[in-house]
């Protein structure tokens, strides 16, 4: 099967960066039948409220990526939304005009919910990108200052209901998760995160439909053969596990792979 | 041929996961590649008593001789030693397990020293769960962690002759207890970053670590793939996937 890996961290705490270790990437997602990665950047390198010079340099990183491979990646604009109106809209014109960008990254920088969220959905329509959103449990991580719990992601998606956004990590909103989203049409939710835990993806499936749940691993936080395996693995029509591989991340970004 | 070391037959009720029979787990197990594994009562977690729960595991599996029983022993009961004696009169089996974070005590209790001695005498090897699940997605309500490592790292040496085997250690406690620690084996079933497996035998030698899925609460397929599709040696494949549980649990 051909596989989009929605998730990924390539270079990650300045690991990855060089030329070498780009192609070992490549080729490792190939030996896998992973023919395309969105890159997120390298999101935890400067803490969990960069600064808009932090910002830039991870989004040049990014975008050096997209432009020297962009068959194999394509970028994500990372955004510390705390920063303000101007700071992220300019951040995210200024990466949105550079090939191979199609959404925007947020990480813990802020809960969903904060009001400063508006921005991040205005920037999304201005530049038509999709946005994700690192997502987790609160119930037993008690940080909701910064983790988004599923219920927060869900309330900014409720709030912008033309905004395209990907909940991060099935594994980490579970159960509950699964069931803020579903009500919800413009919110997709990843597989990436934690172990794999039986039946959480057909139960993604089973109450979001089969074009709402897309593959992603975290690389190289999680293993891209585990986290493929759980779908190969999980009890649904072949069709379906193409779609969740594929064809859903391929048709919310407006892919166009060979 | 895989085996598994880590997988457990019964009801957890923190999931809508359906209750498998013991054919339908080795028939799930199968469909991963998977055709012997080691099995514990998921029953004997959250009751006191772990022997109507080991009862029940005997009696599933007897007709199902892919599923090699491993019951639970709980050492902090008074009646420990008629637990594993009719353990041993109930099946031939290799191994006994604790849960010690489930059944409340600590490894560092003075009592181990007579269950150690006796587990040996019997000539059994001795699994410790470090847990089931992941901490972060636990049940509100249910509050155990996984067994400490700063337990396992007093454990260890106090028993050098016993080679115990670890299952569910995350890999940062695996790499941990790997640097100051011979007398352990342990399963990869909660070890996972880019290339696992390649990363921790960069700490530990290939015949002390072991294909473990903790199947059915985690996905058998994603497990073995995990394994099966490493960038190391078909030889080392082997070791990791059959021929060290092999060895270790004399199967």
């Amino acid at each position: 099967m051909r596989i989009i890996d929605v998730h990924t961290h390539p270079v990650l705490f300045k690991q990855g960066r060089k030329p070498a270790e780009v192609r070992r990437l490549i080729a490792h997602g190939r030996r896998l039948g992973i023919v395309h990665m969105i890159a997120l950047g390298d999101v935890l390198l400067y803490g969990a409220q960069p600064n808009a010079a932090q910002l830039r340099a991870i989004n040049d990183e990014n975008a050096r990526l997209a432009r020297e491979h962009p068959d194999y990646f394509t970028a994500f604009v990372y955004l510390n939304p705390l920063l303000g109106e101007r700071a992220t809209m300019a951040e995210a014109e200024r990466c949105a005009a550079q090939p191979g960008f199609r959404g925007i990254k947020l990480e813990i920088a802020n809960n969903a919910a904060h009001p400063c969220m508006r921005h991040v959905a205005k920037a999304a329509r201005a530049f038509n990108l999709v946005v994700l959103q690192h997502s987790w449990s609160t119930t037993n991580i008690k940080d909701r200052k910064h983790q988004s719990d599923p219920a927060d992601t869900a309330l900014f998606a409720r709030r912008h209901p033309d905004v395209r956004i990907i909940m991060a990590h099935l594994t980490g909103i579970g159960f509950r998760g699964v069931l803020e989203a579903k009500a919800l049409p413009n919110l997709h939710v990843d597989t990436s995160g934690g172990y794999p835990e039986e039946g959480l993806i057909e139960y993604a499936v089973e109450h979001l439909g089969p074009d709402r749940v897309l593959y992603g691993s975290d690389l190289p936080i999680r293993e891209n053969s585990v986290t493929i395996g759980r779908i190969l693995g999980a009890d649904l029509p072949a069709a379906v596990k193409q779609k969740l591989l594929y064809g859903n991340t391929a048709r919310l970004l407006n892919l166009k792979l060979n | 041929m895989l085996i598994d070391t880590n997988v457990n037959l019964g009801p957890w009720p923190f999931t809508p996961l359906p209750e498998l029979s013991a054919p339908q787990l080795a028939a799930r197990l199968a469909g991963a590649g998977i055709r012997r594994a080691l099995v514990s009562p998921l029953r004997a977690v959250f009751q006191t008593d772990p022997m109507p729960a080991n009862a029940a595991l005997f009696a599933a599996v007897r007709r199902t001789p892919a599923l090699l029983p491993v019951p639970v022993v709980n050492p902090a009961l008074a009646n420990w030693r008629e637990q594993l004696d009719r353990c041993r009169a109930a099946a031939p089996i290799r191994a006994v397990k604790l849960f010690p974070n489930y059944h409340n005590y600590r490894l560092t209790a003075r009592r181990l020293d007579d269950f150690m001695a006796a587990v040996a005498r019997a000539g059994l090897k001795l699994i410790i769960n470090i847990r089931l699940e992941d901490e972060r997605h636990r049940y509100f309500a249910l509050k155990i962690k996984g067994v400490p490592v700063k337990d396992l790292a007093r454990f260890l040496p106090r028993f050098p002759g016993h080679h115990v085997f670890l299952a569910g250690l995350y890999r940062p406690e695996l790499k941990q207890l790997a640097a100051d620690h011979k007398n352990f084996s342990a399963d990869i079933a909660f070890c996972e970053w880019a290339d696992t497996v390649q990363d921790l035998l960069t700490v530990m030698p290939a015949r002390r670590l072991m294909l473990g899925t903790c199947t059915p609460l985690l996905s058998a397929r994603a497990q073995t793939d995990k394994l099966r599709l490493a960038k190391i040696p078909a030889r080392t494949k082997t070791l990791i996937g059959t021929e060290n549980a092999r060895r270790f649990f004399d199967l």
